[in-house]
């Protein structure tokens, strides 16, 4: 198969090039910059329609995985990358055949704990301009679905190299901002990178006509939840240096979060409500139908999932 | 007076859909009414379905709504067609009807339907039309909620009605007084739906000639009509359920009595607390459901066979033949009791309770503490042919009280307190009280004027109604014959005596009563008996000097062990009742009394199943070893939820489903509970348990509860199997729990400690995750809670509901 990627430059989706690459698919990668996966590139910016259907000649599938990630985006911009960029990755792969939306749970986040939640019809709730943007493109690509399109969710993607959540725990944790609700203690699901990419793998395979997979949303994790608190000192610890967290109560640190949003002058404020809010509560999920649908099971348990990211920190110096 | 009405087109679809009713089912028959006019009734009708027809007959004030969960529910497998009686409901409003009409009506009503065998269902007022109509009708099974067919002796008409009757114009038609004070019995939700009928004071007019007709003297014009309807129902032979709110204050637990006396082989479902429109209060609709299955399958079968009584010996033999033993067979804190005592002092209550008009079949209501005047009282009680119900207060006097009015007893014996308490407390409304004292208005059991001539007991008759602990869930009523308790003297001699035992004190108050049925002699340990965590090792050795074996539960047990302090006491047998015991109790109990120490498996509804020896074995799925099975009895391990019972290989865990000639006969008033835990295996009957274990070389090993199985995505996983490797590798109290949906949870564990529920901290986690068998999500310090009336079994529900708010956030 000739695939597609879009932000390949992100952990899970050059995790998701090379694996393809490495079953045979043949894959270009389309970003701005290198993906630095030796793979076919085409550089190029999503918000380019023109520039995306120009590199999916010829291809049999859209993997799209490129958004604007980031603590509190310019809505302007959340818009441009996330709503518009997957129109013009949908409009490119209508004409390739199978399009795979890699969406977040954050769109259906409602502010109430999810405790074993099983695959329901997606709702949009979208509380900041991340979230917002992306509940806005979900529904518009199983909408307009007009090709075998799946939508996955993976959540809390992880691992080693990962810029988003390793990188920024260990971040805070250095300048003692790692603020955690209540000691950690809801439960959350989290994914290991490479059983993320497999997901996203198995659902291209299943993005064909008549499977029960397509025109839906699936949320997909590790199904191994653990306590916030205790995944964030087993991230710290594997970096092989000492880190802190502070506890403080949950209505604090949504308050806290509220005030941040308000005052902080920059992109990166200590915490932000909706951030707050999603540390608080219970996310954890129901992954029998989606292991079944898909024909996937995860494999990397926490436990195995922090030694790799030791190992990873080792190698790093 | 009576002006003609002409009838409503009928509740309006908008309405029936706000109300949850199919407008579909909304319909109206025309037909000739009993005093030959058109009449014109307004039913809701299902609809053809494959099972058959029911027939529901809605009481005053109401009309077919009422059977809207009904209708709802059986709708897919069974017609159900819930009539307006006349002048009633959205049904036409001719002349006033009296009993014997309306019963007319409803056979000419199923007549013009042409139905054919039909199921009968009424509520209230609608029972006596019912009743009455089943003699001329093909009637298949008849359901009957809160109703009657008299007014039970020494009963007062319910003030509710007595006001009515007294102002019946004035509360009835020109004010809607008793329909809104009817309505409000129940849910807000359902007042508008009852209500709407009956909005003018001239579609009142029925409602008002309804109250006037009930029969309540000979010369009432429907009292002749009404005692038919009772005698028909007395040679009634068709299945009856009879479905009862429990806090109704018009048709009260008298009532319920008085349909019982008249039905016994009826079944009862009981709702403690639903109240007079238990048909909306409650979803009987999946009742009635799996009633109609059972009912209508069993009466197609044929019935076992009667029991030959000749040769029954009733546990009071022992009793007759040491009339003039002067050797104990009680010693306790508040006296002794010979043998010779017994008999004679047994032999007086007997004859005083029979002056007191007790008789055979009668509940009797013991509130007396295990003493002297409980073994007295309850041979007594058992002399007279009479039902002994026990109940113990250490679940709370709120629950006594619902136990004991939900046996209705006809009479309460009591100390001087109790009895107080009992009246204040209107725990036996309509009951006469006796206590072993002179009190107004009280019999006196140590006086009758002349004796008693014992009642020949039969295998079948009911003896005695114990209660379910209620540490997992609702306490039941179990209701033992006095067959079963002969067997059970079998059977625990078959125990006993392989131990070689003779004579025993106990932490259980209901084991004393044990005492008399086997010949043997009870010492009564100084403590209250309602707290059994309070039996401390002096306690213990003051009451074990002179007997050989001790009856204890596991929380009296690890008190023993807690205040012995390097002392030792010589028993040559302890006997441990109660789940879950785990080894090291067995062990260490052991070490203090130096002798023989068994955990036979047992519970309420059977005990004992097994001989409890070997309780420190060990087999491959860990547990509890309780011995094997006595002669007699029979074991079966089951997969979880496999409704055929078929047995599972040595080594593989399930449901224990027991059955022994010595098992309870049924849960009393609770048809549902009993439907759910029978199996029928090969002609004979099995109980569930709701406990887990398995079988290894022809031994029971005990697993926990099946309520307690985490069910994750991986599979069910055994509470015990989980919690054994991490309480050894930690040596402290554990309790797994699963958070989250069934079939999709995941594990926690919590650690056993002072403080409050919180996260363990790293290093305690890990170590805990790497003893457990399976995935572990979270690990939990803080307190276990324990059901109170054990002090033993980890209430590990609650504390679910506690890990999961916990592990949730905020």
């Amino acid at each position: 198969m000739r695939v597609l990627v879009t932000g390949a430059t992100s952990l899970l989706g050059r995790t998701v090039a090379l694996n393809l690459a490495r079953r045979g698919d043949a894959v270009t990668c389309f970003q701005r910059s290198t993906s630095d996966t030796g793979l076919a590139e085409y550089r190029g910016d999503v918000r380019d329609a023109v520039a995306l259907l120009d590199a999916a000649r010829d291809h049999d599938a859209v993997v799209h995985l490129a958004a604007l990630v980031a603590p509190r985006p310019r809505w302007a911009e959340a818009y441009a990358v996330n709503v518009t960029g997957t129109r013009n990755a949908q409009a490119a792969a209508s004409r390739c055949g199978r399009f795979i939306h890699v969406s977040t749970p954050s769109v259906a986040f409602a502010g109430v704990a999810a405790v074993g939640v099983g695959t329901e019809p997606p709702t949009y709730v979208g509380r900041d301009a991340y979230a917002r943007s992306k509940a806005i493109a979900e529904r518009e690509v199983l909408e307009r679905a007009d090709v075998p399109t799946v939508v996955i969710r993976p959540h809390l993607v992880w691992g080693p190299g990962d810029t988003q959540l390793v990188a920024r725990v260990v971040a805070r944790s250095r300048q003692h901002r790692l603020f955690v609700p209540d000691g950690g203690r809801s439960l959350v699901d989290t994914t290991y990178v490479d059983d993320a990419a497999d997901a996203i793998v198995a659902s291209l395979d299943h993005a064909v006509v008549g499977d029960e997979a397509c025109a839906r949303a699936w949320v997909i994790t590790g199904a191994d939840p653990r306590p916030v608190g205790e995944l964030l000192l087993g991230i710290l610890r594997a970096t092989g240096r000492p880190g802190s967290m502070q506890s403080i109560p949950a209505p604090v640190a949504a308050f806290a979060g509220r005030f941040f949003e308000a005052v902080w002058p920059g992109d990166e404020p200590p915490l932000t409500h909706f951030a707050a809010r999603q540390l608080s509560l219970a996310h954890w999920f129901d992954q029998r139908e989606v292991q079944r649908v898909l024909d996937w099971t995860p494999r990397v348990r926490v436990e195995e999932g922090l030694a790799r990211l030791a190992d990873w920190f080792a190698s790093q110096g | 007076m009576t002006r003609r009405v002409e009838p409503e087109p009928g509740p309006s679809a908008q309405q029936l859909s706000r109300w949850g009713l199919d407008p579909a089912w909304s319909r109206r028959v025309t037909f000739t009414g009993a005093e030959g006019e058109t009449i014109d009734w307004h039913i809701l009708d299902t609809g053809a379905a494959p099972r058959g027809t029911i027939v529901c007959v809605h009481g005053n004030p109401s009309w077919g709504y009422l059977w809207r969960d009904a209708l709802v529910t059986l709708s897919q497998e069974w017609r159900v067609i819930a009539v307006d009686q006349t002048g009633m409901g959205y049904s036409s409003r001719p002349g006033p009807r009296r009993l014997e009409q309306r019963i007319e009506e409803l056979v000419r009503f199923c007549t013009h339907e042409m139905l054919g065998p039909i199921v009968l269902a009424a509520h209230d007022w609608g029972g006596p039309v019912a009743v009455g109509a089943s003699t001329a009708l093909d009637v298949r099974a008849l359901i009957l909620a809160n109703t009657a067919l008299a007014l039970p002796s020494g009963v007062t008409v319910p003030p509710l009605i007595t006001a009515a009757r007294i102002l019946t114009e004035l509360a009835c038609r020109v004010t809607p007084a008793f329909v809104n004070g009817a309505a409000a019995m129940t849910d807000r939700l359902h007042r508008e739906a009852l209500r709407a009928p009956y909005r003018s004071a001239a579609r009142r007019q029925a409602v008002a000639v309804f109250v006037a007709d009930i029969a309540v003297r000979s010369s009432d014009s429907s009292y002749g009509a009404l005692a038919r309807a009772a005698g028909t129902f007395d040679n009634l032979t068709c299945p009856i359920l009879l479905m009862w709110g429990g806090r109704d204050p018009v048709f009260h637990d008298r009532f319920l009595r008085d349909l019982r006396r008249r039905a016994p082989h009826a079944d009862v479902e009981y709702f403690a607390r639903a109240g007079h429109y238990l048909p909306l209060d409650e979803p009987i609709g999946p009742v009635m459901l799996d009633w109609l299955d059972h009912a209508l399958e069993r009466s197609s079968a044929s019935s076992s066979p009667p029991i030959d009584d000749a040769i029954f010996h009733s546990v009071l033999d022992n009793l007759a033949a040491r009339s003039s033993d002067a050797s104990l067979v009680y010693e306790g804190p508040d006296g002794s009791l010979t043998w010779g005592d017994l008999a004679a002092r047994s032999a007086t209550a007997a004859a005083a309770l029979a002056e007191a008009g007790v008789a055979r079949g009668d509940r009797i209501a013991l509130l007396v503490s295990p003493s002297v005047e409980l073994l007295v009282a309850t041979l007594a009680t058992w002399k007279v042919g009479a039902v002994a119900v026990v109940a113990d207060a250490s679940a709370g006097i709120g629950a006594l009280r619902r136990l004991v009015r939900a046996a209705a007893p006809t009479l309460v014996i009591g100390t001087p307190t109790t009895v107080a308490a009992a009246r204040l407390g209107r725990f036996a409304p309509g009951s006469r009280f006796a206590a072993f004292a002179r009190m107004a208005g009280v019999v006196d059991l140590r006086r009758a004027h002349g004796p008693h001539e014992p009642v020949t007991l039969r295998r079948n008759d009911a003896a005695a109604l114990v209660h379910t602990s209620g540490a997992t869930g609702p306490a039941k009523p179990v209701r033992y014959s006095h067959g079963a308790l002969v067997e059970q003297r079998g059977a625990v001699t078959q125990l006993w005596r392989q131990a070689s035992g003779t004579s025993f004190t106990t932490s259980f108050g209901a084991f004393m009563l044990l005492a008399p049925t086997l010949g043997a002699r009870c010492v009564r340990p100084d403590f209250d008996v309602d707290r059994p965590e309070e039996l401390t090792f002096d306690i213990l050795a003051a009451a074990a000097h002179s007997v050989d074996t001790a009856w204890l539960s596991p929380a009296a047990a690890r008190r023993v062990i807690a205040t012995a302090s390097g002392r030792k006491l010589a028993l040559p047998l302890v006997m441990l009742a109660g789940a879950p015991i785990e080894p090291s109790l067995a062990r260490r109990i052991g070490e203090i009394t130096g002798g023989d120490v068994r955990a036979p498996y047992g519970m309420t509804e059977c005990l004992p199943v097994t001989d409890g020896a070997n309780p420190q074995r060990t087999g491959p799925l860990g547990g509890t070893c309780t011995g094997a099975a006595l002669a007699g009895a029979a074991i079966v391990v089951t997969a979880l939820d496999d409704v055929t019972g078929a047995n599972l290989a040595d080594g593989s865990w399930g449901e224990i489903l027991v059955s022994a000639p010595w098992m309870f006969d049924g849960y009393d008033a609770h048809w549902c509970a009993d439907e759910a835990t029978t199996i029928w295996r090969g002609g004979r009957r099995f109980h569930r348990t709701g406990d887990v274990g398995y079988l290894w070389h022809s031994e029971l090993f005990q697993l926990g509860r099946t309520r307690h199985v985490l069910h994750t995505a991986d599979g069910p996983l055994a509470s015990v199997a989980v919690e054994e490797p991490v309480a050894e590798a930690l040596a402290c109290g554990v309790a797994a729990v699963a958070v989250g949906p069934r079939g999709a949870s995941v594990v926690a564990l919590v650690l056993e400690d002072r403080r409050v529920l919180t996260l363990a901290p790293t290093e305690l986690a890990e170590r805990a995750r790497a003893a457990a068998p399976c995935q572990v999500a979270a690990v939990l310090t803080g307190p276990l809670p324990t059901d109170r009336r054990h002090h033993s079994k980890v209430d590990r529900t609650e504390l679910a509901r506690l890990v999961g708010t916990v592990l949730a956030g905020r």
